[in-house]
C-alpha cells in the first residue's frame, strides 16, 4: 500500500483555511507547478519564453493570470514535447467531443493526490464506513479509477458491474444492483435516464431496485433541480448529487445543499474567462480554465476546456470555503442562436418549467435557420402545450423563435451529445 | 499446492458472464501476477506499452495498474516495468482508438473478440490498418473458443483465452500455437479445469484438444489445450 499519512493531512487542513490563505497557499503550488513545468516540459518552456513570462517571478493569482491559456489542439500537436517525465504509467483517454480525443497520463503520486478529494465528496454525499458502493468502470475516466481507493479507504466494500456506460448495459446494471444492495452509487447521468426509461413498462421497475439506496452520485450532464427532483422520486432513493470534473484536472463534487457543485481547491485551481481572457465575475458564464496542482501525472497549466462555465455567487450554506462552480455545458452541447449561444442546460431548465415535461429527452438542433434566430428543441413524447412553451423559450432565452418538433414515438439515447446536426435526425415535422 | 479457499471478507465484487468474482486481500496480486505471465508467454517483453480494450469489470482491465484497484499492491504495469491504456470497450469509446492508436506506439493491444470487428472497420476508415498491423501485436481475447478467421477483421498475432467466472486464463503460446494452462495455477482432471490457486467454479472444457505436460517445451509441466487450425483463425 502506498503511505497516504502526508498527503491525508494536507488535505485535511486546507479544508479550515481562510480566503486569504487558501489564495497563498494556491500560489504557491502553482508556482511550483510552473517552475516545474518550465524546467521539464519542453512545450511549456516555449511557449512561456514566447509570451515573455517566468515562473520564477509567479508571486500572485494575477501573475498567473497573464500565463497563456493552451487548448487541447495545441497538446495534441505538441506530441512528445508536452512529456512530463513523472507523468506516470497509466493513461485515459478524453472523449474526443471536439476533435481528436488525447492520451492523459496519471501516476500514483497524482492519485494520491485525487483520492483525498474523491474521498471529502463521498463524504458530502454521505457514504459512511461499512457501506457497499456500486461503481462507475475504473477504466472510464481517470476520476473514477480514484473511486475504489477513496470507498476502500473510507471502509466500504466495491462493486462493479458488467459492461460499459451504454444504455445497454442497464440490464446487467440492474442485476448487480438487485445482488450486490449497494447504499450508494456512481454512475452518469445519461445512463441513469435510460435506466429510468427503460423500467417504464417493466414488470420490476428500477426503484424497486434501489431500495435500500441512500446516495447517487452522477457525473456527464449538468442536472437541473428539477431534472434532480425527477431522479429522486422515480427511483425512490435518499438523495441526488452532482460530481463533475475532467481528464485534465478539474474535480468537483456537491455538498448536501446542492447550491452548486464545490471545486476541490487543493487538486486544481479553476478559472473562469471571457473571450477576451479576462476573469469574469461569479455569476458570469465564460471558458472554464484548469490547472492542476500537482506536477504528477499529465500537466495542465491554464488549459482551456472549452467548457462554459460560471462560479456561483456568495456563500455556501454548508460552509466550505471551497468556491462553487457550474458547469453548463460545451460548444458541442450548445447552438448559437442569431448571436446567443444557448447550452442544452438552458433549454431544459425552460422545457422542465412545465412538470408533465420533466424527465423527457431534449435535444437542441443545430439548423440553417439558426442565423436568424430561431431556435429548433426537439422533445421526446407527444406534444404538450407547444404555444406556452415557445413563449416560455423566446421570453427566458432571449431568442426570436423557437421552433419545437416533438418526437412522438421516436426514442432518442439519453447520451452525452445534446446536439444534432438536422441532416443527422429524420425529424417528424409538427 | 494449497487448495484454493472462498475469499473472506470481500470488499471488491466483480459482476461478470456466467457469476461473479469477490476479492479479498492479497487476491488481487495473485491473479495480476498470473495475468503478467500470460503476457510474457505471448511475446510482449518488458518495458512494453499495453492498451486495453475491455470492460472495466474485467480483470484484464482492472488487473492492469495498482493505480486502478485498491489492495492490488503491483498490476500488470508495475510488474512488466510497462505502460497501461485504458480503452474501455464501449463502441463510442472503440472509434476513439485509431486517433489514439496514432498518437502514441502502441506495443500490445489486448481487444475483446467482440469489438475488434468494429476496430478493424474504424482503423480501415481511417487509413491507419496497416500501420497498426505493422506496428503492434494485436492480442484478441475469447471465451470458450476461438473466433473463425474473418478477412474483415484485423488479423490477431495472438489470443488469450479468458473464462472470466472461472478464472481460467490461458495465453497461446509463441512456440506452440496452443494455450497453456499453468503448472501450479490450473490443475486438469478429464476435461474440467480448476484454478488451483483462487476460489472459482471449475470449468468443463467444451471443445478442442487437450494436450497433456511434456507437450511444450516453453512450459513443460503445463497442460495445453489445442483447436484445430482450420477456420479458427490460429
Amino acid at each position: 500500500m502506498r503511505d497516504t499519512t502526508s498527503s491525508c493531512a494536507r488535505n485535511d487542513a486546507i479544508e479550515t483555511l481562510s480566503g486569504a490563505q487558501l489564495t497563498a497557499w494556491q500560489t504557491d503550488r502553482l508556482r511550483e507547478v510552473a517552475n516545474h513545468a518550465y524546467l521539464e516540459v519542453p512545450f511549456y518552456r516555449e511557449l512561456w519564453d514566447r509570451a515573455g513570462v517566468e515562473p520564477g517571478l509567479l508571486r500572485s493569482l494575477e501573475d498567473f493570470a497573464r500565463f497563456p491559456t493552451i487548448s487541447k489542439h495545441d497538446l495534441v500537436q505538441a506530441g512528445r514535447f508536452w512529456t512530463n517525465p513523472h507523468q506516470g504509467s497509466v493513461a485515459f483517454s478524453t472523449r474526443g467531443t471536439s476533435g481528436a480525443p488525447l492520451l492523459v497520463w496519471l501516476s500514483a503520486e497524482e492519485e494520491e493526490a485525487y483520492i483525498q478529494p474523491t474521498m471529502r465528496g463521498f463524504r458530502w454525499a454521505g457514504f459512511r464506513s461499512g457501506m457497499t458502493a456500486l461503481l462507475m468502470s475504473p477504466v472510464w475516466h481517470r476520476l473514477a479509477a480514484c473511486e475504489a481507493h477513496a470507498i476502500a479507504r473510507l471502509g466500504g466494500r466495491c462493486a462493479f458491474f458488467w459492461g460499459s456506460m451504454g444504455s445497454e448495459y442497464t440490464d446487467s446494471f440492474l442485476h448487480t444492483l438487485s445482488s450486490a444492495r449497494p447504499e450508494f452509487i456512481t454512475t452518469t447521468a445519461p445512463f441513469l435516464l435510460s435506466l429510468v426509461r427503460g423500467g417504464a413498462g417493466a414488470t420490476i421497475r428500477p426503484h424497486d431496485l434501489f431500495k435500500g439506496v441512500r446516495s447517487v452520485v452522477v457525473v456527464g450532464l449538468p442536472l437541473t433541480p428539477r431534472m434532480r427532483e425527477f431522479l429522486r422520486d422515480r427511483l425512490e432513493v435518499e438523495d441526488v448529487f452532482e460530481r463533475g470534473g475532467t481528464q485534465e484536472g478539474a474535480a468537483i463534487d456537491e455538498c448536501r445543499f446542492h447550491s452548486a457543485p464545490h471545486v476541490h481547491e487543493d487538486v486544481c485551481y479553476l478559472e473562469v474567462i471571457d473571450d477576451a481572457g479576462i476573469h469574469v465575475a461569479p455569476g458570469v458564464r465564460g471558458r472554464l480554465i484548469v490547472t492542476k496542482l500537482t506536477t504528477a501525472g499529465s500537466t495542465f497549466v491554464r488549459y482551456d476546456t472549452e467548457d462554459i462555465a460560471a462560479f456561483a455567487p456568495g456563500e455556501c450554506p454548508c460552509g466550505s470555503g471551497f468556491r462553487r462552480l457550474r458547469i453548463y455545458g460545451r460548444p458541442e452541447s450548445s447552438v448559437l442562436v442569431g448571436d446567443r449561444l444557448i447550452t442544452a442546460y438552458d433549454v431544459r431548465m425552460c422545457i422542465e418549467e412545465d412538470p408533465a415535461l420533466v424527465g423527457r429527452n431534449v435535444l437542441l438542433i443545430r439548423e440553417a435557420n439558426a442565423q436568424a434566430g430561431v431556435l429548433t428543441v426537439a422533445v421526446e413524447g407527444e406534444a404538450h402545450d407547444s404555444a406556452n412553451l415557445q413563449a416560455r423559450l423566446r421570453e427566458q432565452l432571449g431568442v426570436a423563435s423557437a421552433d419545437i418538433v416533438w418526437l412522438g414515438d421516436l426514442r432518442v439515447n439519453w447520451g452525452f451529445r445534446q446536439v444534432l446536426d438536422g441532416q443527422e435526425i429524420r425529424l417528424p415535422r409538427n | 499446492m494449497e487448495p484454493p479457499v472462498a475469499t473472506e471478507n470481500p470488499y471488491l465484487l466483480f459482476d461478470v458472464p456466467g457469476g461473479r468474482l469477490a476479492f479479498g486481500d492479497g487476491d488481487l496480486d495473485i491473479w495480476a501476477e498470473h495475468l503478467a505471465w500470460c503476457y510474457r508467454m505471448m511475446g510482449i517483453p518488458d518495458g512494453a506499452t499495453i492498451a486495453v480494450q475491455d470492460f472495466g469489470s474485467s480483470p484484464i482491465s482492472f488487473l492492469g495498474s495498482s493505480l486502478l484497484m485498491p489492495g492490488l499492491q503491483r498490476g500488470v504495469a508495475e510488474r512488466i516495468d510497462g505502460r497501461f491504456i485504458c480503452l474501455d470497450a464501449s463502441a463510442e469509446r472503440v472509434t476513439l482508438t485509431p486517433a489514439l492508436l496514432a498518437q502514441l506506439a502502441v506495443d500490445a493491444l489486448i481487444i475483446r473478440e467482440d469489438v475488434l470487428v468494429l476496430l478493424s472497420a474504424e482503423l480501415h476508415k481511417k487509413g491507419l490498418a496497416e500501420l497498426a498491423q505493422r506496428t503492434m501485436k494485436t492480442i484478441v481475447v475469447f471465451g470458450d473458443e476461438p473466433p473463425a478467421l474473418n478477412p474483415v477483421r484485423l488479423p490477431p498475432s495472438r489470443h488469450l483465452m479468458h473464462i472470466e467466472n472461472a478464472l481460467l486464463l490461458a495465453p497461446q503460446c509463441v512456440k506452440c500455437e496452443c494455450f497453456h494452462l499453468r503448472e501450479g495455477f490450473y490443475e486438469v482432471d478429464g476435461r474440467m479445469i480448476r484454478n488451483l490457486r483462487m476460489a472459482a467454479p471449475t470449468y468443463d472444457l467444451p471443445r478442442g484438444e487437450l494436450f497433456s505436460p511434456s507437450h511444450c517445451a516453453a512450459g513443460i509441466r503445463d497442460w495445453c489445450i489445442g483447436w484445430s487450425p482450420r477456420g479458427q483463425g490460429i
